[in-house]
């Protein structure tokens, strides 16, 4: 009996090490690259190892600049998303009225539009607007595939929720806006931690819309990157922006930890 | 309720039908648009480079699916299983989900780079020579490889919460029935982890059907448009400034996928008919 088990531990330990090596090797490369001057700087010549590519970010107004942009859209749209999401993913999980499932799904509809079609007219929807080279039109535009997402991961968790729960606030006298904020939102604190990652990553990490979106100026983290490719691109400060890309996910993601590995109810 | 509506209606709805109006036109400037009713959608349905980057298209979802569902399915079931060490797996998993998708192409590009990348040094070393510029075959199988390493850990981790709402109670009785490993996935796992399933099925189609951004970095469509997909098509027209056509062409990707998206509802409506519809959540009328 611990014989099998034991060989089993051993396979999928090895598989788990092989899992390692394919989803870390592209990274361990990125990092390593990130260390070596592949350009020739007056501080160091090609091929040493050191700190010169990221002190040539800080040097680099465009870059900084990029990486505040992202930022800005990005948590611009968490919050709209969660806004907006929070309440109309209550609305689909506590009351029934006509035609909610249709627009549940007409909102999932937009959520698998592929972006390239519809980046034409929002662009110049958004040059009407003046939200062309801000990252105020990226993060409005990313509500686009986000909010599905979210209402869709709030109204599981707040169909696990039992109806009691809102039914008692009531009886006790809470009106619903302060229902919401001094006892649901506690409540789904898992559920909005997990919704905010997913939207967190589907915008840090979207490029279409955020290319055509950004003609000039407002260029987020992704964009200053594909600028710096030319004839005699320096590769090490490329990777070193790329490194400087993932933190924010990374931390994301140990934020998140605990809620996604307890598992949550899915449905569709 | 109101405020997302009016966000979605603002950035989803009203591009969709704009796009939907100049796909009947001929546009030099916004201001110059010329009537040419269905001449675009003709051209395109009439064009042996359309049903041949469609069949591509296809051949690449059913592809990245199929590895990359049964690979997270399998991960998502192993790591269900494991103590707390499951935390640092999914964790693991999770990181390529937060790379900026431009930048995946070029992280893989330099690793498989034959003078400075780790794998690339080794495949030099064991004599493999790989040729991802002009052979169409290692094109594909890296397009694949880097596909399922971006995407492996949105299947796993909802596979995952799949797998945790299944009660212990449901493998003890197996255990007593004596089923096989083979019967508890069918019969006890798949039918409680369909409906977690079925989004990221649902999600992974329609991202990979649309490639972009990877197959246009690796290789820009060759070698001899063997990758040229849908997506690319639309992208070139869109770079040549050629928007009827473009936007005829966004109509057509949109009707493909909302077809699919919906015949894969009904599948899934037939799946769980016993569990009460999930698309219509009859189930949480208690």
């Amino acid at each position: 009996m611990t014989r099998i088990s034991l060989s089993k531990i051993l396979m999928r330990s090895g598989l788990l090490c092989l899992l390692a090596a394919f989803i870390l090797l592209p990274l361990v490369q990125t990092i390593f690259l990130s260390f070596i001057a592949t350009k020739a700087h007056p501080e160091a010549t090609v091929g040493s190892i050191g700190l010169v590519n990221y002190l040539n970010i800080f040097k680099s107004p465009v870059l900084v600049a990029s990486l505040s942009n992202s930022l800005t859209y990005v948590i611009l749209n968490v919050v709209l998303c969660l806004l907006a999401g929070l309440p109309a993913a209550y609305a689909f999980s506590r009351y029934r009225f006509i035609g909610d499932r249709h627009i549940l799904l007409l909102l999932l509809t937009f959520r698998v539009t592929p972006p390239v079609s519809l980046s034409l007219p929002i662009f110049l929807l958004f040059a009407e607007f003046d939200l062309v080279n801000s990252p105020i039109g990226i993060g409005l535009v990313h509500c686009l595939f986000n909010i599905p997402i979210a209402i869709w991961i709030l109204e599981s968790f707040i169909s696990e929720i039992p109806r009691e729960f809102d039914e008692t606030a009531f009886i006790d006298g809470y009106s619903l806006p302060r229902f919401f904020l001094t006892l649901l939102i506690p409540a789904l604190a898992p559920g909005i931690a997990v919704a905010a990652f997913f939207c967190f990553i589907f915008s840090w990490v979207e490029v279409v819309f955020a290319r055509i979106l950004t003609v000039t100026a407002g260029k987020p983290i992704t964009m200053a990157i594909n600028a710096l490719f030319s004839f005699q691109t320096d590769i090490g400060l490329v990777m070193a922006m790329t490194v400087f890309s993932l933190i924010p996910g990374i931390a994301m993601i140990y934020l998140v930890r605990n809620y996604i590995s307890k598992g949550f109810v899915v449905r569709l | 309720m109101i405020p997302s509506l009016v966000i979605m209606g603002v950035v989803g709805i009203v591009p969709l039908l704009a796009a939907f109006n100049y796909s009947f036109f001929d546009l030099f400037t916004i201001r110059e648009a010329y009537w040419v009713g269905d001449q675009w959608y003709r051209q395109i349905i009439t064009s042996s480079r359309f049903y041949e980057s469609f069949g591509r298209s296809v051949l690449f979802s059913i592809l990245a699916l199929t590895v990359q569902v049964s690979l997270g399915v399998a991960l998502a079931r192993m790591v269900a299983r494991m103590g707390p060490a499951r935390i640092f797996v999914l964790m693991l998993v999770a990181l390529p989900l937060v790379v900026p998708w431009n930048m995946i192409a070029m992280m893989w590009q330099s690793l498989i780079d034959l003078k400075s990348g780790i794998l690339g040094k080794l495949f030099t070393f064991s004599g493999m020579v790989i040729d991802y510029k002009f052979n169409p075959i290692h094109t594909w199988i890296l397009l694949i490889v880097i596909d399922t390493w971006h995407w492996l850990g949105l299947v796993t981790i909802l596979a995952y919460a799949g797998f945790t709402g299944i009660p212990e109670a449901y493998y003890r009785a197996a255990a007593i029935d004596g089923a096989s490993d083979i019967a508890v996935f069918r019969y006890i796992e798949f039918p409680k982890i369909i409906n977690a399933l079925s989004i990221a099925i649902l999600l992974r189609f329609v991202d990979s059907f649309m490639i972009n951004t990877e197959a246009f970095a690796i290789n820009a469509g060759g070698p001899q448009n063997a990758t040229t997909f849908l997506s690319l098509d639309l992208s070139e027209d869109i770079k040549g400034f050629n928007y009827g056509p473009a936007a005829a062409r966004s109509m057509l990707s949109f009707l493909i996928v909302i077809t699919v998206a919906w015949l894969f509802r009904i599948w899934v409506d037939r799946r769980s008919d016993g569990d009460g519809d999930i698309f219509t959540g009859t189930e949480k009328i208690k």
